[in-house]
């Protein structure tokens, strides 16, 4: 890489930071800028813009998302602190991830909207999150990250998918869906989020046994975005930390990729659904930036928890490659573009696998797992399955 | 009331670096080399820092033509205080000293 260009990185870095800080942060925009510029070593310096805008951008969004808040309150008091409030959202990945979840459905339903989609459309996405968030409500209260054995969840979920693969609605040839109360659902985007995130931090072979089973179940759909989401998951949770569970986990994961990939996916795009990340930019720039940065924020927990958290970086890892494998099929292929399209399968599939995140970072999420009491676990146990049937 | 919260290792070593720089001012680049941390760690701790009074920032100008100014940092008393509290590799400083650490 020549130095020019990585001067140029150095900077276009700069300004991107500059353009997501708020206001009442610009000076520090500034001081990076020319403290960048003051480094003579390229290389250098390029890595000094780049880690200052990994530091700084989370906060910046999560800043600029707080806004509408402040306001709110009127008298300027959440930003008092500068960052404080931001960081305090950070610290807090799932209510974090709330606030991303409703970024993101507000950003896709402003490009839905601009796109002239059908006022329904939007009618259900507001509804998916509303029962999305209410259903995290729920659960949240009942079931802690800490205390919740996710074996039995995770087999029943797993249920669930080999379902839908034997039972489910067919349509052209893929057999992903089943219908609710005159609305179709696809409970692979619903559950699949959830069973990652929850076996990121329990090593148990019934919960690699319903990993397999989710495997197989998406392998018959055939669904090549939620196959591939599953191996990618288990990729990432076999990097970070290896055990015979995650390898043979990967292995089916990867066998059942392989099938997807064989048979044939027929299905043409949809509007407002497929393809958007592309075409909402030729609706208008504006539209196409809401989409982006409204896919963005659903991987800012993963992100922020990542940083923050330690202990805890498998499950954030396995939440954030499981949303990031969606949008990349998103991208690659027609398969549903999450939350920020026209669904309601993915925002509900996002706000439960919020579930999986510690409440506060820092806070154990798997260590106990399989220290925790019997009788414990199993009350929990009845609560996630409860909500989830 | 803010809630109070040990200084994290980061913390601790650029407060120390801060700490030695005494009455000189120190800049980003050089703060984040002798600390040892990324700069993208570095930055949101100046910042909180700066907000809560432990830091004072200023603008300097540039000593030769044609640079651009500079952002430039050192402790206030009650920074030089924490710093001293929570010195690198030392048990955390009882509650009462750092009453108001909230990094």
């Amino acid at each position: 890489m020549s130095a020019s260009l990585r001067r140029g990185l150095a900077n276009l870095a700069c300004r991107t930071l500059q353009a997501t800080l708020p206001p009442s942060l610009q000076s520090w925009g500034w001081a990076i800028h020319y403290e960048t510029a003051s480094i003579s070593d390229d290389t250098k310096a390029l890595l000094f813009a780049l880690n200052s805008l990994c530091g700084l951008l989370p906060r910046a969004v999560a800043a600029q998302l707080l806004h509408p808040f402040a306001a709110l309150f009127g008298d300027g008091a959440l930003f008092a602190d500068g960052l404080n409030v931001v960081d305090a959202a950070m610290r807090r990945p799932r209510a974090l991830g709330i606030l991303c979840a409703t970024g993101a459905v507000l950003l896709g339903l402003a490009y839905m909207a601009a796109a002239g989609a059908p006022t329904r459309y939007l009618g259900t996405n507001i509804g998916a999150l509303v029962i999305g968030l209410t259903m995290l409500a729920v659960l949240g209260r009942t079931v802690t990250a800490e205390r919740c054995s996710a074996d039995a969840p995770i087999v029943a979920m797993a249920g669930a998918l080999l379902a839908t693969a034997l039972l489910g609605a067919e349509v052209e040839g893929a057999v992903r869906w089943v219908y609710i109360g005159g609305l179709s659902v696809q409970p692979s985007l619903v559950l699949l989020p959830v069973m990652l995130a929850l076996f990121a931090r329990t090593r148990s072979t019934p919960a690699t046994v319903g990993i397999v089973s989710a495997a197989i179940a998406i392998a018959l759909q055939p669904d090549r975005a939620m196959a591939g989401m599953l191996a990618l998951c288990l990729a990432t949770l076999t990097a970070i930390r290896r055990d015979p569970h995650v390898v043979t986990a990967l292995a089916a994961t990867v066998i059942g990729f392989a099938v997807t990939l064989v048979r044939a996916d027929r299905l043409p795009a949809v509007p407002y659904v497929d393809q958007i990340l592309y075409s909402s930019f030729d609706v208008h720039a504006v539209a196409g930036l809401a989409v982006l940065s409204g896919s963005a924020l659903l991987l800012v927990p993963a992100i922020a928890g990542w940083r923050r958290d330690p202990d805890n970086r498998a499950t954030y890892s396995a939440f954030g490659a499981v949303w990031f494998a969606v949008m990349m099929a998103a991208a690659v292929g027609n398969y549903p573009t999450p939350v920020v399209g026209y669904g309601g399968s993915a925002i509900i599939g996002y706000a439960l696998s919020l579930l999986a995140l510690p409440k506060r970072a820092g806070a154990p999420a798997g260590a106990a797992a399989g220290a925790r009491d019997p009788a414990d676990g199993s009350a929990s146990d009845r609560h996630l399955l409860i909500a989830l049937a | 009331m803010s809630r109070q919260r040990a200084l994290s290792p980061h913390a601790k070593t650029v407060l120390s670096v801060l700490l030695d720089a005494a009455d000189q001012w120190s800049h980003g680049y050089e703060l984040a080399r002798l600390a040892d941390v990324k700069s993208g760690t570095l930055y949101p701790l100046l910042i909180r820092l700066e907000a809560q009074g432990y830091l004072k920032a200023e603008w300097q100008p540039p000593l030769e033509g044609g640079r651009p100014p500079r952002h430039a940092y050192r402790l206030t008393a009650s920074g030089v205080q924490l710093a001293r509290a929570n010195l690198p590799g030392q048990a955390s400083a009882p509650a009462s000293s750092r009453r108001e650490a909230t990094i």
